[in-house]
């Protein structure tokens, strides 16, 4: 208990502790663990931690930074432990969540029951970024369009967990999710044994059930491959990192042919068909011949070959509009709508700047709001209220005015805090949790997540662009 | 009226093209008003792949692709085509245009009117108050709608000079707005922006003209070029009516329709990928001639 002697959990809604500074139960056996070892000892297992990390070469880019793309990760040894009461229904919460989310991709590709239900205005969907008219009326397989989403989650100082974004293009972050455990397990042997910790190595495999599952063809081995832009998109060190583990091909776009309607690899044996590609691309890249002309990314051909039933992409093309954050704020109507159910998880309370009244609260509050573009994401585009300059809330005022379709804003939510090794002491920063949930021929989510923690004192942004590292994520058995 | 069509597109390219795909839409939509009895892609070099789709918009896509070294690809559309008289309703009987506006803010529209989607700005259509300031003197309280569309047609044809010099295919249509001159698809854009920014569901609608052969002389070849206009919806009764600001009329047997769509990024005539060669020259060349015996 050394370290965390005179450990402040502040005002807000700390993990490991109460307010009356009393060990929360669950953290209990853990404490007791650590409380073990004393700084000295902490310390070169971290410094073994952070050693594994270089070793392993597991590192992220960031994009206009002069110091150089390629970073480490940064891992706090503090793990983030959570109930298994506490697990069930955010497991819950998050199955119901993705299948709404997929009958609602179904139907805007299809008959689009809800926008002439009046459930979301028609306006909100046709100038939706991501929104993908091409592919209105094509089948995909299984009927499923989000296969992997990871799901932001936080922790309000109320203690109640509420859903903060859905990402349904290409979520990363699982690779560090695997590695922060591996690496824990490196510095701390024998910790896990008694705890009752839930492993979470099953992903590699959940995640190749599921692409087996959705390929069309039903003879044999199906052959996968993981598609990647390439080594400079800030999530290769992951591509490489799930192509290994799943035991799959990790391809570019110019390894891929499409020819007569089906995809293959250029292989040192001539060409070998695909059935399924996990891409880690955006729609826009990924076929010239449909989307973007510049992009040198892409398969050209490759629509026509998704279009003919040929090959199987998870995710499918078109699953964007779901992460437009205009359209998340219709989730919980989603959930109602197609599953006749009350959201297990609530959404953040949210504004739309397209509706008048809307639009007058947000600019009235512009100091006390968190307000983001639509379509951006890794904390780009997005004004913190209480700590923006004068000028800061006046641009946005103005971007906010001129384009409202794609501005929301948020109140600021007051993230949950967990102790963390701060440079000589034990400090509380704030954390989130992104689940990773697989739909393949059923839903599975990998105990826990990758818990963001936002390492600058009182910052409440996680986003490793921004500043932010990992901590692992524990769900107990009991 | 019947029409041959004949539309031929050859690019020539700078060095090989090893490989190459694309996206035509050049086959004639079948509509209460036109049929297309026959319709023909003949590609060179011969595709090693191809197919036919039809997109969420109602249009016959031709998908093709190319292996091998090829220096030019020719792609030739023939048609067979017979367009009926139209019957345009009354202008004075059409409802007041906020009528229109106000039922299409709903979601209770005739199944199959797809107006919805034509609504909204679009990639190549923003939508601002530049355009309602526009066109707001046609769209007068009470007016009924297919009289302040053609009031609206006829603004455009007067206030726009047809000039081919003075844009590009990207040339944004606030510029084209501003420098009162372009050619048919600046100005179908116009009145898209104009029409969807004051509420009113409006489409591009991309296709053929018979242009009309100067007194005394024969029609020259290649003298017909692909051309674009828009599609109004002008309440459930009178639906869609098509409108072309290029020559101020309304769309009868001397306009074929290919496809529509939001915009002409929905609906361009070839779209493709190659890759290989330098850069490459393109030749169009679109012939409508009347037949008098199909």
């Amino acid at each position: 208990m050394e370290m965390f002697k005179g450990y402040n959990p502040g005002k807000f809604y700390d993990e490991m502790f109460g307010t009356d500074g009393a060990v929360r139960s669950h953290c209990a056996p853990l404490l007791q663990k650590f409380g073990k070892i004393d700084e000295r000892d902490f310390l070169a297992r971290k410094a073994n931690s952070e050693l594994y990390f270089l070793r392993q070469g597991i590192t992220f880019n960031v994009y206009h930074d002069d110091r150089g793309t390629e970073r480490i990760f940064p891992f706090d040894p503090i793990p983030r432990v959570m109930p298994a009461s506490e697990w069930e229904h955010l497991e819950a919460g998050l199955t119901q969540r993705i299948v709404a989310l997929n009958l609602f991709l179904h139907d805007i590709y299809h008959d689009q029951q809800i926008l002439k239900d009046e459930v979301i205005p028609r306006f909100y969907i046709e100038q939706a970024k991501h929104y993908r008219p091409e592919f209105r009326g094509v089948d995909v397989a299984a009927d499923t369009y989000i296969h992997i989403c990871g799901s932001d989650l936080i922790r309000g100082a109320d203690g109640v967990y509420y859903v903060l974004e859905d990402n349904g293009r290409c979520p990363s972050g699982a690779s560090y999710l695997l590695e922060n455990r591996n690496a824990l397990k490196r510095a701390f042997p024998g910790i896990f044994e008694t705890l009752g910790v839930r492993p979470v190595d099953s992903y590699p495999r959940d995640l190749l059930n599921m692409l087996h599952h959705i390929s069309p063809r039903r003879d044999g081995d199906p052959v996968c491959v993981l598609l990647t832009p390439g080594c400079h998109n800030s999530a290769y060190f992951e591509h490489c990192y799930l192509a290994r583990e799943m035991g799959i091909d990790i391809v570019e776009g110019k390894d891929l042919v499409v020819v007569d309607k089906f995809v293959y690899m250029r292989t040192t044996r001539g060409l070998l068909r695909v059935d399924v590609i996990y891409r880690r691309i955006d729609d826009d890249f990924i076929d010239p011949v449909v989307f973007r002309k510049d992009s040198v990314l892409g398969v050209p051909g490759l629509m026509n070959a998704y279009r003919a039933g040929n090959v199987s992409l998870a995710n499918a093309v078109g699953t964007g509009v779901a992460d437009d954050k205009v359209i998340y704020y219709f989730v919980p109507k989603m959930i109602e709508y197609y599953l006749g159910q009350e959201p297990i998880l609530p959404n953040v309370p949210t504004y739309l700047a397209s509706e008048e009244a809307d639009m007058k609260y947000i600019l009235a509050n512009l100091p006390e709001l968190v307000v983001k573009a639509a379509n951006e994401s890794g904390g780009y585009g997005m004004l913190m209220g209480p700590t923006a300059t004068k000028d800061e809330i006046a641009e946005f005022r103005d971007r906010i005015i001129a384009d409202p379709r794609n501005y929301i804003a948020q109140p600021v939510i007051s993230l949950s805090t967990s102790p963390t090794w701060c440079e000589g002491a034990m400090e509380g920063r704030h954390i989130d949790l992104r689940p990773y949930i697989i739909y393949g021929k059923d839903v599975k989510i990998v105990p826990g997540g990758l818990t963001r923690v936002a390492l600058t004192k009182d910052s409440l942004i996680v986003n490793s662009s921004q500043g932010g590292g990992s901590k692992d994520t524990w769900v107990l058995r009991h | 009226m019947k029409y041959r069509l004949i539309h031929r597109t050859k690019y020539s390219y700078e060095g090989a093209v090893t490989v190459s795909h694309h996206l035509a839409r050049l086959a004639p939509r079948t509509l209460p008003g036109q049929r297309c009895p026959w319709h023909e892609l003949e590609i060179h070099p011969v595709p090693v792949g191809r197919g036919v789709h039809v997109d969420s918009f109602g249009n016959t896509t031709a998908y093709f692709e190319i292996e091998g070294k090829h220096e030019a690809l020719e792609v030739t559309a023939r048609s067979l085509v017979e367009v009926f008289p139209t019957q345009h309703p009354d202008a004075r009987s059409t409802p007041p245009w906020e009528r229109v506006r106000d039922a299409c803010q709903l979601e209770k529209l005739t199944p199959g009117s797809e107006a919805g989607a034509f609504r909204f700005g679009s990639p190549m259509v923003p939508l601002g108050r530049e355009f309602t300031d526009y066109a707001e003197a046609e769209f007068s309280p009470g007016r009924p709608v297919l009289e302040a569309v053609l009031g609206l047609t006829n603004r455009i044809f007067r206030d726009f000079k047809f000039d081919p010099r003075a844009t590009e295919v990207s040339t944004p249509v606030s510029e084209v707005l501003k420098k009162r001159a372009g050619v048919c698809q600046d100005f179908a854009h116009l009145m898209l922006a104009c029409l969807r920014s004051l509420g009113l569901p409006a489409r591009y609608v991309s296709g053929y003209l018979e242009t009309a052969p100067p007194p005394g002389k024969v029609l020259l070849t290649g003298a017909d070029a692909s051309h674009a206009w828009v599609s109004v919806f002008c309440g459930e009764s009178a639906g869609w009516i098509d409108t072309d600001p290029t020559n101020n009329l309304l769309p009868g047997e001397r306009h074929i329709t290919v496809a529509w769509g939001r915009d002409f990024s929905d609906v361009s005539p070839l779209r493709g990928v190659t890759l290989g060669a330098g850069g490459q020259k393109l030749d169009v060349a679109v012939d409508v001639i009347p037949v008098e015996e199909l």
